[in-house]
């Protein structure tokens, strides 16, 4: 049996211009994609990705607008700066790149966003499940202080 | 430093003056190997003073319970300099209410590494030159100092005390011989695959005990409220879980990427003996090649992550 | 009860015989310095002088994080978290006499703690006394000593080429039964050894007067001035051997109820939701700490809560020293 990714996608709500990308996120996601919708890329927290390699996903992909076309206008760049960043430590502290995608959207563009999608989770499925800072499955007892 | 008599002298003259209403320095601690934070409010009390390898804290870490308009003196050494410029920077303390006297450093020793080494319980202990000169009992034991400087000392590149009201003594290059030193652990980290990165990182965290004197050790760590203090949301789990342990030391040291000063108090309060410099060093290294920033060498330049710009249009690739 | 003997060269032998009905717990070296642990070979067991470890073995009965009961489809289960019975050795007579003085508190007849009472009744404290006492210990001052007896089932004291294994419950009787008896020049020895352990200098603390003390300075700023220093960090109090302050949450995601160790020194222990803090600064923290250990036990056990072991000592960031700090508010005049 293949194993399917569990993937998160944190989409930041003003990426999608076009409504029928919008409907497909919103009503036809592949079962194993869970959609955390943010008012802006800016809003994801190092912290979000964190817990959700933690609570068990096998990739997360972080989708946001085109420089220049951030709503807030620059809070897309501000996440870019930290998220960036914080991929790259977890890349140092162990985790594969491929778990951990950005994908910056132009408005005018049609139908990328399941292209896009597609492509993220069959490169996570290569990898396998993530065991690497999944968490969830730790017993207490026998632990290091147990 | 050879001559430390002209430091109490000017603590006192700037505490007679009413220059400052206190001085914050180092004295003799209670057990060898260690020494005591001091807060001096008279002019007697600065015959106590004392600076020495064993003093493993960073004193602007005690600015943060200080009232803003309080006028402290604070005997500083280079990262002390560098924490309260990165303070000033962020707004947490008044530059003009700190009087600065710095001083120079050779170095911080690591008092467990020398408690292993010593032939038994050390009794007193003693620096001269580049060596430290132990007691345990009746018997003596002469180590060699540069061995048992900590790792976020070794190579320092912030030796001089910046910005500082009053600088006494000289700064003398330490002499490391670093050839001859085992490699530090972020360097060894560095050359290991990604599992093994893993496991050694899961090695380390697992045996933290979230007794938080990293983060109150900190000069860097003055948040009212931590977010592995909040319930809802919960953004770590409060057990000794790797649940709980990985997600605190990951963003703990993310929450300092660019604004750690590198002084290396974290490991140094560290009971379970966790590496943790590592992480911060690998942050700063990248704020450095990607932004150029490093801290305390500027005095108006915001953290890499406090600053958003649209000229950072071109630097990703979308 | 009759003391016996394990000579050195049959330790292990005598060790590994437990293993069948027990889990032995027991001191090894770790990267961080010595530490309890499940062994699984007696020659992983580290007794060297008069080391503890720096991490206290109060965790073998109350442990960091545990899980008081899972939720599954409506139902509560509750962990067997202590299934096989257990000996403790290795520990040391401080350390021993915390899980005698905890046991003042969750081990009371008629209001028992399920968790430390189930891993309590399991188990066997086989604690080995100092030859000498460690550098920054203090345990002879507080009531107890390098030999104290309270909490152990069974006392070891080492001798040149033997351990000499002197019972003192019933149960600690029953497990060395088997092993050859200790003749009176062994016992002389051990009574030597045990004589010669204490430092001279050290004087019994006065506790009732200290008692007096800390509560006529309660309302003084004497607590500010000794804890300007403090970081307000939790190692004093988590390497505390008789620290048993919790906290218990509930991990919705792994929908289960823990209890988690907990410090009076950190601001949110006593934050309350309205905002305002009961104890709002290091002063008042440090002021709970301190009476708890000298006069909140006092009051109540009559012992106190204080065994000696010295971690906080060696270990504090900033070298705050308990000693100096309970002599400093002792010595206190009050007008």
């Amino acid at each position: 049996m293949s194993h399917t990714p569990k993937i998160v996608l944190f989409q930041c709500q003003y990426c999608l211009a076009s409504s029928a990308d919008q409907e497909w996120v919103e009503n036809s996601l592949p079962e194993n994609v869970k959609l955390v919708k943010v008012p802006c890329s800016g809003r994801i927290s190092p912290l979000f990705i964190m817990n959700a390699f933690q609570k068990g996903a096998d990739g997360v992909l972080v989708s946001g607008c085109m420089p220049e076309k951030c709503h807030y206008i620059t809070s897309n760049l501000g996440a870019r700066r930290q998220l960036d960043e914080f991929k790259k430590f977890l890349v140092f502290l162990g985790l594969e790149p491929a778990r951990f995608e950005f994908l910056w959207m132009n408005i005018d563009e049609r139908g990328v966003i399941q292209n896009e999608l597609d492509a993220f989770t069959s490169n996570v499925k290569q990898l396998g499940p993530n065991k690497k800072f999944n968490t969830m499955k730790d017993e207490i007892i026998g632990q290091y202080h147990g | 430093m050879d001559d430390f008599s002209q430091v109490r002298k000017e603590a006192a003259r700037i505490l007679s003056e009413k220059i400052v209403d206190m001085v914050i320095g180092f004295k003799q601690g209670t057990i060898p190997l260690k020494s005591q934070p001091m807060f001096i409010t008279s002019q007697e009390d600065t015959d106590k003073l004392i600076l020495d390898g064993f003093c493993q804290n960073n004193l602007a870490v005690f600015l943060h319970d200080q009232p803003k308009d309080k006028r402290i003196g604070i005997i500083c050494r280079a990262c002390e300099s560098r924490a309260v410029r990165a303070l000033v920077i962020e707004h947490q303390v008044n530059r003009e209410n700190l009087y600065l006297i710095g001083v120079p450093c050779m170095g911080i020793l690591d008092w467990k590494k020398i408690q292993d080494a010593a032939d038994g319980p050390v009794t007193n202990a003693q620096e001269s030159g580049d060596q430290i000169l132990l007691e345990i009992g009746d018997k003596k034991q002469v180590l060699i100092r540069n061995e048992f400087i900590v790792d976020s000392c070794r190579g320092c590149g912030h030796r001089e005390p910046i910005d500082v009201d009053i600088q006494i003594g000289e700064i003398s290059p330490i002499e490391m011989n670093a050839d001859n030193l085992p490699q530090t652990w972020g360097e060894s980290f560095k050359s290991k695959s990604a599992d093994e990165r893993f496991q050694l990182f899961t090695e380390e965290t697992e045996r933290c005990i979230r007794c938080y004197a990293c983060r109150e050790a900190c000069p860097m760590c003055y948040c009212t409220e931590c977010f592995v203090d909040h319930i809802a949301p919960r953004w770590s789990e409060s057990m000794v879980t790797p649940g709980g342990t990985q997600a605190w030391h990951i963003i703990r040291a993310f929450h300092q990427t660019g604004r750690c000063v590198e002084c290396g108090a974290c490991e140094r309060a560290c009971p379970m003996d966790i590496k943790m410099v590592y992480l911060t060093d690998k942050l700063n290294d990248d704020m450095k090649k990607e932004y150029g920033f490093e801290v305390g060498e500027n005095e108006e330049k915001q953290p890499p992550f406090a600053t958003i710009t649209l000229d950072d249009k071109n630097r990703f690739k979308y | 009860m009759m003391p016996k003997l394990i000579k050195k060269i049959e330790f292990d032998k005598t060790i590994s015989k437990w293993f069948k009905s027990y889990d032995v717990i027991a001191p090894v070296s770790s990267k961080e310095g010595i530490h309890f642990k499940r062994i699984k070979d007696p020659k992983e067991i580290k007794l060297d002088g008069n080391q503890n470890s720096i991490y206290p073995p109060k965790n073998v009965f109350l442990p960091q994080s545990e899980v008081l009961f899972t939720v599954k489809n409506d139902n509560y289960e509750m962990p067997d978290q202590a299934p096989r019975k257990r000996i403790v050795f290795g520990m040391r007579p401080c350390d021993a006499r915390a899980v005698w003085l905890l046991d003042t508190i969750f081990n009371k007849a008629d209001d028992l703690d399920l968790y430390w009472g189930k891993r309590r009744e399991k188990a066997l404290i086989i604690s080995v006394g100092c030859a000498s006492m460690c550098s920054n210990g203090f345990c002879d001052t507080v009531g107890s000593g390098p030999f104290g007896k309270d909490g152990s089932d069974i006392l070891i004291t080492e001798l040149d080429d033997a351990y000499f294994v002197d019972p003192l419950t019933s149960a600690g009787e029953a497990l060395i039964k088997s092993l050859p008896e200790a003749d009176d020049t062994q016992g002389k020895n051990a009574k030597l050894i045990q004589k010669g352990s204490v430092i001279k200098e050290h004087q019994a603390a006065d506790l009732p007067r200290i008692r007096e003390k800390l509560y006529e300075a309660f309302n003084t700023s004497i607590w500010k001035d000794v804890s300007e220093s403090c970081l307000g960090c939790g190692v004093c109090t988590y390497l505390c051997p008789t620290c048993f302050c919790f906290d218990i949450v509930d991990e919705i995601d792994r929908s289960e109820r823990v209890r988690n160790w907990d410090t009076c020194m950190f601001r949110v222990y006593s934050a309350e939701a309205s905002g305002h803090n009961p104890r709002p600064t290091k002063a008042e923290r440090t002021r709970q700490r301190i009476m708890h250990k000298f006069a909140y036990w006092v009051d109540n056990e009559a012992a106190s809560g204080c065994t000696g072991c010295g971690r906080c000592i060696s270990q504090c960031p900033v070298n705050l020293d308990i000693r100096e700090m309970v002599q400093e508010i002792t010595s206190l005049k009050i007008q």
